[in-house]
């Protein structure tokens, strides 16, 4: 159980925006003609940023907008890969950062489901013998074959829920998504996520929402400009961050 | 157990072979689901990619045919199947560009290889390739063209076409997603570069000068290499093979290395 499941180590993340217009080569042949360059401004989204979970933990990140809470999330999830440092991450990731990313409205849900797993990094056989208990999981069975553009946000939230948390991960990436569908949807989620917490999986939160970090998680991390503030038990580093908000 | 570490992964050329390869199914699936959407609201579905290059080659050898006729005896198969090989290099290249720059927010949102759009939009452009076939097949039928053993080539010249235009499309859609006006650029370029192109008219018709100069455009080498066999019903020369063959390859290789160079920058780009 005391194996280290994610490591970060100086893991800095920075976006380039240019102060003119979007890059086209016509920009660039005015600016050569002009001989002006173009200037940018660099932007650290994440700033040296090290840290090391063990197996079986529940850490919250918490901070303002801006703060890299997602970023920081991204990094992890291998969607973008940092400038300078090194992420080290070991097991099957599920990210929970966009439910049913890759989702065509115009299919229907059995074909989603197909899509959506293969966007995941499942096979097609994978999906085969899971269809029946995602379809009941996400209550939709009566409109498996209409496209998902004649389904309400809620039940299409509901959907990648069950296709991204089918089977068990060893981490578990979540952003703000602990509301998705109706209260009922809600406790089954929430159920799902908590047993796989009890069999081992490792948990990361993002949360704007104090009382879900303080129920889910035993570690909480601050994160401010890109930085980490503040890290440690989820109930000192909570107190301090509603202190300093009320101020 | 799956590891990533982000410090010491394989070479990005090697690395984004290895996760198109485990993510195949997503390749499939795209491809698939391309063809799908794109056929499913329209009646005649299927149907319009034979009607589309059978109307093409109709008009122009009405407009044209007479023109050529001591030239070319079959004028309408010397046409259409330089307009195909035309159609499925620029309407591919054109496709996986828009993709990237406009579909590719998946590859903000969740890892997956980022070659996968690529792939599928030449699968794409493959399958509307194979069908549009059949329109010239109509047409060699109604103007009873003969058949001869040079034939067997047209499986291995569909392969380097194929292996070109991969491997263009991955130059040019690294290309649009650092400049956002490539495709317009690309759209102009290949509309001139069109009629530069001896699809419509015989090579012999051009000046000696201008023929060896237009020796060099690629299009020329891969149409040449696809009609032959076909309309002469004769193995092209070894040595436009040869310049066939290193052209797709010297692409590929150069469309990988720019492509997976720079994948990294795309979820930061697009």
């Amino acid at each position: 159980m005391n194996t280290t499941v994610i490591q970060l180590d100086n893991v800095t993340v920075r976006f380039r925006i240019p102060h003119e217009k979007i890059p086209t080569f016509q920009e660039y042949a005015i600016r050569w003609l002009k001989r002006r360059s173009i200037s940018y401004t660099d932007f650290n989204a994440l700033n040296n940023i090290s840290f090391s979970i063990k197996q079986g933990e529940t850490v919250g990140i918490i901070g303002a907008n801006g703060a890299g809470k997602s970023t920081l999330l991204k990094v992890i999830a291998r969607v973008i890969r940092p400038m300078q440092g090194r992420v080290f991450l070991k097991g099957r990731v599920a990210p929970l950062l966009e439910l049913g990313a890759g989702f065509d409205y115009e299919m229907t849900g059995r074909e989603n489901i197909f899509l959506n797993g293969a966007v995941l990094g499942f096979s097609r056989r994978d999906m085969a013998n899971r269809l029946e208990r995602i379809v009941e999981f996400a209550g939709i069975e009566e409109f498996m074959d209409a496209p998902i553009r004649t389904y309400s946000s809620g039940m299409v939230a509901r959907l990648g829920f069950a296709i991204a948390t089918d089977v068990q991960p060893d981490v578990l990436i979540i952003d703000e998504i602990l509301s998705v569908g109706d209260t009922d949807f809600q406790k089954k989620s929430a159920a799902r996520i908590l047993h796989y917490h009890k069999n081992g999986s490792t948990i990361l939160v993002v949360s704007h929402n104090p009382d879900s970090i303080r129920n889910l998680c035993s570690r909480a991390m601050w994160l401010a400009q890109g930085s980490i503030k503040m890290a440690g038990p989820v109930d000192v580093i909570m107190d301090q961050y509603s202190q300093d908000s009320m101020s | 157990m799956v590891e990533y570490d982000s410090a010491k992964s394989s070479p990005a050329i090697i690395d984004e072979f290895v996760q198109l390869i485990r993510y195949r199914d997503l390749v499939f699936l795209m491809t698939g689901n391309i063809l799908k959407n794109r056929y499913k609201r329209s009646m005649l579905g299927i149907f319009w990619m034979l009607l589309n290059p059978l109307l093409q080659t109709i008009v122009l050898t009405i407009a044209f045919g007479t023109m050529f006729k001591s030239s070319l005896s079959h004028y309408a198969i010397y046409l259409l199947s330089g307009l195909l090989v035309w159609n499925f290099i620029t309407q591919t290249t054109q496709y996986a560009m828009g993709t990237m720059a406009y579909g590719g927010g998946l590859l903000k949102k969740i890892y997956v290889p980022r070659a996968t759009y690529i792939v599928a939009a030449v699968g794409n452009g493959m399958v509307n390739f194979f069908i549009s076939i059949f329109s010239l097949i109509i047409i060699i039928i109604f103007l009873d063209h003969p058949l001869g053993a040079a034939w067997f080539f047209i499986p291995i010249s569909i392969l380097i076409l194929t292996i070109f235009t991969f491997g263009f499309s991955l130059l040019l859609s690294t290309a649009s997603v650092f400049f956002t006006d490539t495709l317009d650029i690309y759209q102009v370029l290949i509309q001139a570069l069109f009629f530069l192109t001896p699809i419509m008219y015989p090579l012999s018709i051009l000046s000696p000068e201008l023929s060896q100069f237009l020796a060099w455009n690629p299009f020329l080498i891969l149409i040449e290499m696809f009609r032959t066999p076909i309309y002469a019903n004769h193995l092209p020369d070894t040595s436009l093979i040869v310049n066939a063959v290193s052209l797709a390859f010297t692409t590929l290789l150069a469309g990988w290395i720019a492509f997976t160079s720079k994948a990294d920058q795309l979820a930061y780009r697009l």
